[in-house]
């Protein structure tokens, strides 16, 4: 069977489960009585193991199996949750991620057994059932017990043996007979192999070898080739001619490791009797039926067991390994969302047809038409636009899920206790954004556990709560998505950074004097700038901030630190809802023409030369009360401005946080959709042009980052 | 790389050059790196860019980054006429990058035989964006440019 076509789906719901898991045993973690987290738990492994049994993936269907069992015992009461359990779990998602990065890389798992975990699963189902011995086996055969007979109507009360279920045929009469006569016995038994064996098929083979030791196999339940392809639960059965007691045969069968138990008894008259009646009129057919029923009787009764038959898809041909990447990124898309954007370019359509129609009619009702079909067309691109936005939009949910294992894993580290608190995962940004904004985030995140929060004893001493809070909070604030990282913890140190910054030789003492708190606050965002006095694990080798700063950037994002010292810090990135077409003011600077991002402006004004006042040698006018410094853009874009000096200005007053500036500039165009296209590195020197966009005309107009001059 | 791949190109049977008049001098372009060659049309001055930056440009939708290949090489300003074209390279490491060019003259085919490696003089600046000389079959001289100098941003 060819499962490449399943496999992108297949990542994307391994995703979904792991990252369900990972928040599942969190919940497990906090309260280990809730059947609900359990009943989820298992449900969620269960479908991995399907999964991955359905793609061919068999240690990650070996390692889902073990976790299910375990939570099969938790389920059932037998198990109780401990912290050492949660821990074994954590690292086996760990280790499922890491089979799942290395298909993604090459649709192969890879090769890594993790037997240590498999172990350690299989130790922790072993341990309750220490006192009672048998206690495993024994409790996963009792259900077995009261689901087998529903299953198998003609076969004897003794679920175990359910070598009862082989169809006995007049060959098998004939050669019962014949054994009979030589003085050899016909035993039918039901071997069992422990259900964390891994090659099942090469412990059946050892079986059959053993058995054969004694006598001879006549016919076994899977069919032999069945269980060399591993085509068979926990158990097979068989029908064995030998000389040897029944005993030995079975003592034999148990020598072989992984054989959890033998069950067997001599057949007689009366089996085949009985059995040659009913293959006579069921004939072959109604076997694999049977055959299949037994088989979710024996699943069902197991709780464990792959759901349904596995083994074709894992053949090991099926995995070649490839060099690149196979699985492109993608977006799971609400059906609606395509219907809308269906219907967009069906009007599309139509606006073309008609614009059509009305360029080859006559003049005179040519012109009023046009417009309107114009107005129409806008109408349509701009929805057009806004829907294809939406489908790319993806809420930050991926991203954020995997924090709460991350504090819970620092937590650990650190020797610290903390808890994170998040609200707003719902909120949707731009699957590219998305995507990007997951390290810088850790980043904070890790920033807040390491710098911010102080140790237990510290913060008793402050009248905090012994546990540290960090909070990830994300919200729509127009056309921005904001997410604020913010901790109760000590806040930062604006002295120690000071000092820091001049002992590096970033500043001058004589700066440091003149520099505001948020200026020096501002230092850390500098390359290599760490406070930290000692260098964790988590943080603190200098390489975060400058990281994030840089990278919130160049998703065309800003980033701003608050903090008060002994009270905590927040730190807050604005990130725009799209990336590819913005709402732009055009102006005209000297001769030529430039954009400026819509989402910056707060408003425009007209001031007379005269108003411009001089402060500390910066040129400021007055507002509503609020002193604004201006830039004029002829100066930062190094051309002739055309208007007189003495003529009014036309003032821009643009806003980044809670700075507010005003750009100078010659004259307005208007407000116009802009797609932003990248300049690319060669050219871009200045800070200041965040882009081009392409004009109505084809001319190319630079896009004027406001936030880069205020 | 780009370096690389243009002495690949050299080892093999043959290559062909475009040939270009910038000054005084023509110079020969290995046309594996030739994307397109379009007249010379409006330049958007992109402020605080090296001074043999001109701008950029609308390339069917993408916006190219221009440079002037004299003020690269210390010549005179450009004076844009009928014949002034911009040649539109593509490089691996630089990306698509405009050379703008006094005029383009003819493709010519040479086979390594015809091609001489020159040693650069680090001292001289034009010198240095010549890879090796080529002869052509009427006995002119073609300098051939090493594209990836003429990319690499310097002053």
């Amino acid at each position: 069977m060819d499962v490449s076509q399943y496999l992108e789906i297949f990542i994307d719901e391994t995703k979904e489960h792991l990252q369900n898991l990972n928040t599942q045993i969190l919940e497990l973690e906090q309260d280990s009585e809730n059947m609900d987290t359990v009943n989820e738990i298992f449900r969620a492994a269960h479908s991995l193991k399907g999964m991955a049994g359905t793609m061919g993936y068999k240690r990650m269907q070996n390692l889902t199996h073990d976790m299910e069992n375990v939570f099969s015992e938790v389920r059932n009461g037998n198990i109780k949750v401990q912290p050492g359990m949660i821990d074994i779990l954590f690292q086996c998602l760990d280790a499922l991620e890491g089979y799942l990065a290395s298909i993604q890389e090459s649709s192969d798992e890879g090769t890594n057994d993790n037997e240590h975990l498999i172990k350690a699963l299989n130790d922790i189902l072993n341990s309750k059932g220490a006192s009672a011995g048998e206690a495993p086996k024994a409790k996963e055969e009792a259900p077995a017990k009261e689901e087998a007979p529903a299953a198998k109507p003609a076969s004897s009360g003794d679920s175990k043996e359910k070598w009862h279920e082989i169809k006995l045929t007049d060959t098998e009469k004939n050669l019962y007979e014949k054994a009979k006569a030589d003085g050899m016995f016909f035993y039918g038994i039901t071997v069992y192999v422990q259900e964390s064996c891994i090659l099942k098929a090469a412990r059946a083979f050892l079986v059959f070898k053993a058995l054969e030791e004694h006598g001879e196999v006549i016919l076994s339940k899977p069919s032999t080739q069945d269980i060399e392809d591993e085509k068979f639960e926990n158990d097979f059965s068989v029908i064995v001619v030998s000389g040897d007691p029944l005993e030995k045969v079975i003592e034999a069968i148990k020598t072989v490791s992984e054989i959890e138990g033998a069950y067997g008894s001599l057949l007689t008259d009366a089996d085949f009797n009985g059995a040659s009646a009913d293959g006579d009129s069921d004939g072959e057919e109604t076997a694999p039926e049977e055959k299949k029923e037994a088989a979710a009787a024996a699943s069902e009764a197991a709780k464990a067991a792959p759901t349904t038959a596995p083994a074709p898809a894992a053949k090991p041909g099926e995995k070649k390994p490839a060099a690149k990447p196979v699985v492109n990124r993608t977006v799971r898309v609400d059906i609606e969302k395509l219907d809308v954007l269906m219907n967009l370019v069906s009007e599309l359509i139509i606006a073309k047809n008609t614009l059509v129609s009305t360029a080859s009619s006559d003049d005179a009702t040519r012109n009023g038409s046009f417009n309107e079909q114009i107005e129409y067309l806008e109408s349509v691109t701009t929805n057009l636009h806004e829907s294809v936005m939406k489908v790319r939009m993806v809420p930050i949910e991926s991203v954020v899920s995997k924090f709460p294992r991350m504090i819970r894993d620092m937590q650990k580290n650190l020797g610290k206790k903390m808890e994170l608190h998040m609200t707003g995962e719902e909120t949707e940004l731009d699957r590219t954004v998305v995507d990007e904004i997951g390290d810088p985030l850790m980043h904070l995140l890790r920033n807040s556990a390491d710098h911010g929060l102080e140790s237990a004893e510290v913060r008793k001493e402050r009248g905090k709560s012994e546990v540290g809070n960090i909070f990830l909070d994300a919200y729509q604030d127009g056309n921005n998505v904001v997410i604020e990282v913010r901790d109760d913890g000590n806040g930062i140190d604006v002295a120690k950074v000071r000092d820091k910054a001049i002992q590096r030789g970033t500043i001058t003492p004589e700066q440091a004097e003149n520099m505001s708190d948020k200026e020096i606050i501002d230092l850390l965002f500098l390359p290599s700038f760490s406070t930290k006095e000692q260098v964790s694990e988590i943080s603190g080798r200098g390489v975060g901030l400058d990281v994030v700063k840089s990278k919130i950037e160049a998703l065309s994002g800003e980033v701003e630190v608050k903090s008060k010292l002994g009270v905590g810090s927040t730190w807050t990135i604005r990130l725009p809802l799209t990336l590819a077409i913005i709402q732009a003011l055009m102006v005209i600077v000297g001769d030529e023409k430039y954009a400026i991002s819509l989402s910056s402006i707060q408003t425009i004004e007209d001031i007379p030369a005269a108003d411009i006042k001089l402060v500390e040698a910066k040129e400021v006018i007055q507002l509503r009360g609020s002193v604004i410094p201006i830039i004029r853009l002829n100066e930062v874009l190094e051309v002739e401005s055309k208007k007189s000096p003495d003529a009014d200005l036309m003032v821009v007053i643009v806003k980044k946080g809670d700075k507010v500036a005003g750009l100078v500039v010659d004259e307005l165009i208007g407000q116009q959709e802009i797609v932003i296209k990248s300049l690319g590195k060669y050219v871009n020197k200045a800070k200041f042009i965040s882009g081009a966009t392409i004009l109505g005309d084809g001319e190319v107009a630079l896009i004027i980052d406001a936030n880069a001059l205020v | 790389m780009g370096e690389l791949r243009v002495e690949g190109a050299v080892e093999t049977e043959s290559a062909q050059f475009i040939v270009i008049q910038v000054g005084e001098e023509q110079y020969g372009i290995n046309i594996a790196f030739v994307d397109n060659i379009v007249r010379m049309q409006a330049i958007t001055r992109v402020p605080k860019s090296a001074s043999y930056i001109k701008g950029v440009i609308n390339l069917r939708g993408i916006v190219v980054p221009v440079m002037s290949l004299r003020l690269k090489m210390g010549l005179e300003p450009d004076e844009y006429t009928k014949a002034t074209r911009i040649i539109i390279l593509k490089l691996e490491q630089h990306g698509t990058v405009g050379v703008i060019v006094d005029e383009v003259k003819e493709v010519i085919t040479l086979d390594n035989t015809q091609i001489e490696k020159v040693t650069n003089d680090t001292t001289n600046d034009k010198v240095n964006f010549v890879q090796s000389v080529g002869k052509t079959n009427g006995g002119g001289l073609v300098s051939i440019l090493d594209l990836s100098a003429v990319a690499t941003e310097k002053e």
